[in-house]
């Protein structure tokens, strides 16, 4: 039986859920304090691969990642080579579509925090990325956890958007769900109900896990 | 809480950084681009030419059209081995493949397993038996088996009949499987499904008003690994894998 998918889903969940949190904290924290004309039009852009299907989303990142595209186009300048195919492309992918998966727990976190705290911060004279770092992470981290644990669960089962961006190549872009839904089209039922089973402690266990940090 | 946190997240990221660099062994080996009709020959092929040059060969099967457009974006195939000659002599025109060859012919058949289905004439019969409801096909667009089957259900005026019943696979491989799980009573699939162990425990009927299908395989430009591949290629043509291809009624 191949375990490959396995580890790349883990790699994939990894990575994303990593990217994720540094780039969704800072964006949090600008969606709730920050005064800036148009919020309301950029937090519904961030919010949009929620509401669109993943086939969508498959599609734009299809054309913006792919050669002609103009990401596609930046990464070959730098890195050299295409994105669609590959690892760091499902990476990308992934990361788009739980963006809004994990920036909206975190700032409802930061709403739930005392605004005197941060007030007090202010007056202590903490500048507002002191304030960020010192005051905002250290008091929403069950928060930041449980949006990371959830974004990871998310990765790890991801499947439509990879598929559309990053086909099924071993190794490189066929993460878990993939194998196992080429499995069943193949009718290797035992290797489908063990990439399965991989999955239900996992999930359940996190799931445990998010519940906890959520219960204050 | 924090603390056992940390300690789970950072060691299980330690791990992966450590256990696997970026670039996996699995990149070492031939990535080959297959049509999802020549799965089962292909298997026991690869396993033929590992065992003889311990070179790996990893495979993607997909339809031809799905494998082409990924081809065409650039994705990282060494080899194409395609359900027709079409999309390899483009490959081939638009400087992205080597010069095609056809590695093998197959025939579509129609494929059951229900006692209505079975013991009947020709397919047309099976076909028209009473209690069939549903008939899966390949999708036209992207799966060569399946537009040869849409073909030949409007030459003999049955496409009409059958259209609203008709279900769309994405590849030939899960029309088959569609009929063998009982999810359609018939599928029009390749006559290499109905060889495998599986497929005899049904019956098959050739679809002869459908011409042989003939598949050609290419090599790709951008493969790093132009060696291996141009061997593996020519190992498709070698007495061993001309004899696999022969058990799963390929010639």
């Amino acid at each position: 039986m191949d375990l490959l998918p396995l580890y790349v889903s883990a790699k994939l969940a990894v990575i994303t859920t990593s990217l994720l949190i540094l780039i969704s904290a800072p964006l949090a924290y600008l969606l709730v304090y920050g005064k800036w004309p148009g919020k309301f039009l950029f937090e519904a852009l961030v919010n949009l691969p929620i509401a669109l299907p993943p086939t969508v989303i498959g599609f734009y990142l299809l054309y913006l990642l792919g050669p002609q595209g103009y990401v596609g186009a930046i990464w070959r300048e730098v890195f050299g080579g295409t994105l669609l195919f590959t690892f760091s492309g499902i990476v990308i992918a992934t990361a788009v579509y739980n963006l809004p998966f994990s920036v909206q727990p975190i700032k409802a976190t930061f709403e739930k925090i005392d605004p005197r705290l941060r007030e007090n911060a202010y007056v202590l004279g903490l500048s507002p990325v002191a304030t960020f770092f010192r005051v905002m992470i250290p008091n929403s981290i069950n928060g930041i956890a449980a949006a990371a644990i959830l974004v990871f669960l998310h990765s790890l089962g991801a499947f439509g958007v990879v598929l559309m961006v990053g086909g099924s190549i071993s190794g490189e872009t066929r993460v878990a769900s993939i194998a196992i839904y080429e499995a069943v089209e193949t009718m290797n039922y035992s290797e489908a109900w063990l990439l399965s089973l991989a999955f239900l402690p996992v999930s359940y266990f996190l799931l445990l896990l998010v519940n906890r940090l959520t219960r204050h | 809480m924090k603390r056992i946190l940390s300690k789970v997240f950072g060691s299980i990221l330690v791990a992966l950084f450590l256990s696997c660099p970026w670039s996996s062994d699995a990149s070492e080996d031939l990535k080959a681009a297959v049509a999802a009709n020549f799965m089962a020959p292909f298997k026991e092929i690869t396993a033929a030419f590992e065992a003889e040059t311990k070179v790996k060969v990893e495979a993607t099967f997909s339809s031809t059209g799905n494998l082409y457009a990924q081809i065409i974006n650039g994705a990282p195939y060494d080899v194409f081995l395609a359900a027709d000659e079409e999309r390899p002599k483009i490959l081939f025109r638009k400087g992205l493949s080597g010069e095609p060859f056809v590695y093998a012919t197959g025939r579509v058949v129609l494929w059951g397993m229900g006692k209505n289905v079975c013991g009947r004439a020709n397919w047309k019969d099976a076909l028209s038996a009473e209690d069939i409801r549903k008939v899966a096909l390949a999708n036209p667009e992207t799966a060569p088996y399946g537009a040869a089957a849409q073909q030949v259900l409007k030459q003999v005026d049955l496409w009409r009949k059958l259209e609203g019943r008709v279900v769309t696979a994405q590849t030939v491989g899960q029309a088959f499987q569609y009929a063998l799980t009982g999810g359609v009573d018939v599928s029009f699939c390749a006559l290499s499904s109905a060889l495998t162990p599986q497929g005899k425990k049904g019956c098959y009927y050739v679809v002869e008003e459908a011409p042989p299908i003939r598949q050609a395989a290419c090599l790709l430009k951008h493969s790093a690994r132009q060696k291996e591949a141009q061997d593996f290629l020519r190992f498709l043509s070698s007495p061993k894998a001309e004899t696999i291809k022969k058990t799963y009624g390929y010639h």
